[in-house]
């Protein structure tokens, strides 16, 4: 009953807890790095610097343009710089969660294969 | 409904079985068992023995078990479509269960479990308590599970926990509601009981929860804003992640979402939200703030926004010159506009629009920003001062976004209480009971003035844990804080003290005042009705009118009373209604306290717990009689400002001399009170002294008879313990020869004015002559004066001498 239990919990249920909790953790990585919102933003004015508009002459309106294009392709940089850390983030995130959900998977089956390796005597040379 | 049943043999039922198996000294045994197996095996496998590959792969098991009960068992889920008992009866019941349980049985476990622990403290209800009520017979457990399963589906409760099951115990013992009544519980409470427990549940499960929240580089698209850090509060940093107790009120919750759709479309970009004071428009900014913060439920146009406070008092002392404010406010709303993720919250706005002091008048800056609507304010308003801008300022507030902000109802507050107590008990290191937050409510609604629920339910909960009672806040510890922060007696009498006192309460009052006995045992009566919480809750104490001569102690009895049980003379309230004859007097009476201090409401909001003397009631004018009504049928009385307040820990006495002659003649002729109470009633109201719908308010009319002589002499012996009592510091004692006393009646007696020239008499013979005698060191402390008839008369025959000569000089 107890192995049984345990058995039928460990490949259905468990395993999709298992794999909601790997995206769930993956899904707070790419929250954390702000993946989202910086990809939506991606060429807005990095804090808001020199965004405004300006009415003037042609030179004051050409001078703001500059500013806000030098703002923006400035936020563009920071922000892909930080897209990448946390891209590098969850593709790490992602192997090791692969890793686990095989290991849980095979888990079960380590005392039966142990038991076989016992049996046939088998020792690494 | 009738085929629910409970199966032993179930799958969950067995998993149940096992899960109650795990407890700590079981996995510390399978961690020590993998540990060993793991250790065997790695040795065997340096000796060479493959034996080594089985005890490794067996260490594995014990692991996968402790994987197994932390993530099913120990918070075993009901089953998806349940059908049956077992299926949704929480896994730390089902699997102590045995095959074929009875109530008895139940009221044992649920002792063991998390929901009994919770209702055991948080009502009161133990094992003792449900094994009183429960029986050992098997079959009555059909009706239990039938019951419990209709709690459960009712409470839309997430499992069938140990607080169902309680509920369900009760509600099918045939003495169960009235052994709850002993609790003072009816069912509905243990209903609110398991929504609180589920609610607990809920918030344990939402913390656990990773929440979207924008990460480090949310901000990175909006503007600076140090002027803001500087002058405000962010409450959303304050915050730091959603808070889920903040969004429990459901009032609350629709106020939220109101905001959030104001924002989120193209109207004005400002919301008032306006209502009394403790409503809760505090928390409701900081609901919306954690709201934001929360992006998977905030709307796209103001997630992740930042909510800062503006303080006026913070402004006007860092900027305190008007023009330095004018300058410094327009660059902070710039600053907020510009940085795109700004809601500015003005708290208390109604001090952004006067003068005085902590306010400024700011509505020259603010008018043209709430006109053009395009930055995001909110605005909070208490209800009367939203009014008054209104009238000041009408452009202002029709360019507002309202919304009306109401008291909670009593559901809502304990839900709100419920919430508050997890800080508050963490706070103070004390276990809040149910029956806490029901008696903070009532005595909320009852005692505390012009503030909203659940403000003032809140206000009192927190006085109330510094009563707590062994770490336990109670009803009781509710009443000692009402009871010695305003000074009313809330519970019923328990002390013995107070017992005693109750019981002998007419010997008490008559060690102050002679005879009257019917008036004073009328007067303890129903004191003793109040304090054993027989009399009616919505009514004063008791409401009187002592009819009577003058100089009969009418209001000695009141002063009496007062001190007595009220504990002080200073809980007399007296107003001499002759000042109140004319028509306009009646707004005197329900003045504003902040105006006039003497008026009788703001007395009784300081004093609550008094006597109110009315005397001379019938000089007062019709106008303000019809005032005194309500407060004399329902025990309120509202204010100028409209202001509910209470009566109904007081005791309202009248006093009139009218009919006083009539009594005289009735007993001159030798009637008794009693004889012609009812006679005289009526020809005072033939007689058109008063109304009937006035009479017939009092509870009861009583009549004071005139004072024979042998009454006076008591009453000189009163008189003269008081010059005694007065005497005590010098050690002196006073005595009076017995043809003394009665030569001091015969001169003083005069059956119009009763006892009442007997003080100055006394003063006259007594109080002159020991001063006398004490200047010519006659008398000396620890001496008892013993005073004769002959110096009685010496002192009377030589004031009589001064009299006569002052009046032939003029």
């Amino acid at each position: 009953m107890f192995l049984v239990g345990m058995i039928s919990w460990w490949y259905q249920k468990g395993l999709i807890n298992r794999a909601t909790m790997i995206i769930s953790r993956i899904r707070s990585t790419l929250d954390l790095f702000s993946v989202n919102l910086l990809l939506n933003t991606l060429f807005s004015p990095y804090k808001q610097i020199a965004a405004e508009h300006i009415d003037g002459s042609l030179e004051d309106k050409m001078r703001s343009f500059f500013d806000r294009l030098v703002s923006r392709l400035i936020g563009a940089v920071v922000r892909l710089f930080m897209i990448t850390a946390g891209l590098i983030v969850v593709l790490l995130q992602t192997i090791f969660g692969v890793v686990v959900l095989v290991g849980w998977l095979i888990l079960p089956l380590v005392p039966l294969l142990g038991l076989v390796l016992w049996i046939i005597d088998w020792m690494p040379r | 409904m009738n085929n629910i049943k409970y199966n032993y043999h179930s799958w969950r039922s067995e998993k149940a079985r096992i899960s109650v198996r795990f407890n700590k000294p079981f996995v510390i045994f399978l961690i020590g068992l993998m540990l060993i197996l793991l250790a065997s095996g790695l040795y065997c496998l340096t000796i060479g023995l493959s034996v080594s590959w089985f005890l490794i792969g067996l260490s594995f098991v014990p692991a996968m078990a402790i994987e197994w009960y932390n993530g099913e068992l120990h918070h075993m889920l009901p089953t998806r479509n349940p059908s049956s008992i077992d299926d949704v009866l929480s896994a730390d019941l089902l699997g102590r269960l045995s095959k074929k349980p009875n109530p008895l049985e139940i009221a044992e476990l649920v002792g063991l479990v998390s929901g009994g622990h919770f209702m055991a403290t948080r009502f009161g209800i133990g094992n003792g308590f449900l094994k009183e009520l429960s029986s050992n017979n098997v079959d009555d457990m059909e009706e239990v599970w039938q019951e419990a399963w209709q709690i459960y589906k009712d409470t839309e409760s997430r499992n069938m926990s140990a607080a169902v099951l309680i509920l369900a115990l009760i509600k099918t013992s045939k003495n169960g509601e009235k052994l709850l009544s002993h609790l003072q519980l009816d069912t509905s409470d243990l209903v609110n009981g398991i929504k609180w427990h589920n609610h607990l549940r809920y918030l344990i499960d939402q913390s656990r929860i990773n929440r979207i929240n924008g990460g480090i580089a949310r901000d990175w698209s909006f503007g600076w804003t140090p002027l803001l850090d500087k002058f405000g509060q962010n409450i959303s940093k304050r915050l730091k992640k959603y808070d889920a107790t903040l969004d429990h009120l459901a009032s609350h919750e629709e106020v939220v979402e109101q905001i959030s759709e104001i924002f989120n479309n193209d109207s004005r970009q400002n919301v008032a939200l306006v209502g009394q004071s403790g409503v809760g428009k505090t928390q409701i900014i900081h609901a919306f703030a954690s709201y934001l913060l929360n992006g998977s439920i905030a709307k796209s146009k103001t997630r992740y926004n930042q909510v800062f406070i503006l303080d006026a008092s913070t402004l006007i002392a860092t900027a305190p010159g008007r023009g330095e404010i004018e300058q410094l406010l327009p660059k902070i709303i710039n600053e907020a506009y510009k940085a795109k993720n700004i809601i500015l919250c003005l708290d208390n706005a109604e001090l952004f629009f006067e003068d005085g002091t902590g306010s400024v008048d700011v509505s020259n800056i603010l008018l043209p920003i709430v006109e053009d609507g395009r930055m995001r304010i909110i605005f909070t308003f208490e209800e009367q001062k939203f009014l008054q801008i209104s009238q000041k300022a009408p452009v202002l507030t029709s360019n507002l976004n309202r919304i009306a902000v109401a008291s909670s109802s009593r559901d809502q507050t304990i839900a709100v209480m419920q919430d508050q107590a997890v800080t508050l008990e963490y706070q103070n290191h004390v276990t809040i009971m149910y029956q806490a937050l029901t008696e903070c409510y009532r005595l909320g609604e009852r005692y505390i003035f012009d503030v909203g629920m659940p403000g003032k339910a809140l206000r009192l909960l927190e006085a109330a844990t510094h009563y707590s009672d062994n770490g336990l806040v109670s009803a009781n510890s509710v009443r000692q804080a009402i009871e010695k922060t305003i000074g009313v007696k809330i519970g019923v009498a328990n002390s013995q003290e107070e017992k005693d006192m109750l019981l002998n309460l007419e010997d008490l009052i008559h060690k102050r005042m002679i005879n009257q006995s019917r008036a004073v045992k009328v007067i303890s009566d129903a004191l003793r009705r109040a304090r054993t919480g027989v009399r009616n809750q919505n009514r004063p104490i008791g409401t009187f009118l002592f009819l009577g001569p003058t100089g009969v102690g009418k209001t000695e009895l009141s002063k009496a009373l007062a001190e007595v049980y009220f504990g002080d003379i200073k809980n007399l309230i007296r107003l001499d209604m002759n000042e109140y004859s004319g028509d306009d007097d009646g707004r005197r009476l329900i003045a504003d306290g902040s105006k006039n201090a003497n008026s009788l409401t703001a007395r009784v909001m300081k004093r609550p717990f008094s006597v109110v003397l009315l005397d001379e009631i019938e000089k007062a004018s019709d106008n303000v009689l019809n005032t005194l009504l309500q407060m004399l049928d329902e025990g309120v009385l509202r204010d100028e400002n409209n202001r509910e307040v209470s009566f109904r820990d007081a005791i309202i006495i009248a006093t009139s001399n009218a009919g006083a002659d009539r009594i005289r003649e009735y007993i001159d002729r030798g009637y008794d009170l009693e004889q012609f109470e009812e006679k005289l009633n009526s020809e005072l109201i033939e007689s058109g002294q008063f109304r009937v719908e006035f009479l017939n308010r009092f509870d009861e009319i009583v009549m004071f008879r005139p004072l024979n002589k042998k009454e006076l002499i008591m009453v000189v012996d009163l008189i003269l313990s008081g010059i005694n009592k007065t005497l005590e510091l010098q050690k002196i004692s006073v005595e009076l020869d017995e043809n003394a006393k009665q030569y001091l009646v015969d001169v003083g007696y005069d059956p119009k004015l009763g006892a009442r020239p007997m003080r100055r008499i006394i003063q006259r013979a007594v109080e002159n002559l020991v001063a006398e005698q004490m200047l010519k060191d006659s008398v000396v402390s620890g001496t008892v004066m013993r005073v004769s008839l002959s110096q009685v008369k010496r002192m009377l025959d030589a004031h009589d001498h001064a009299d006569k000569l002052a009046s032939s000089n003029h």
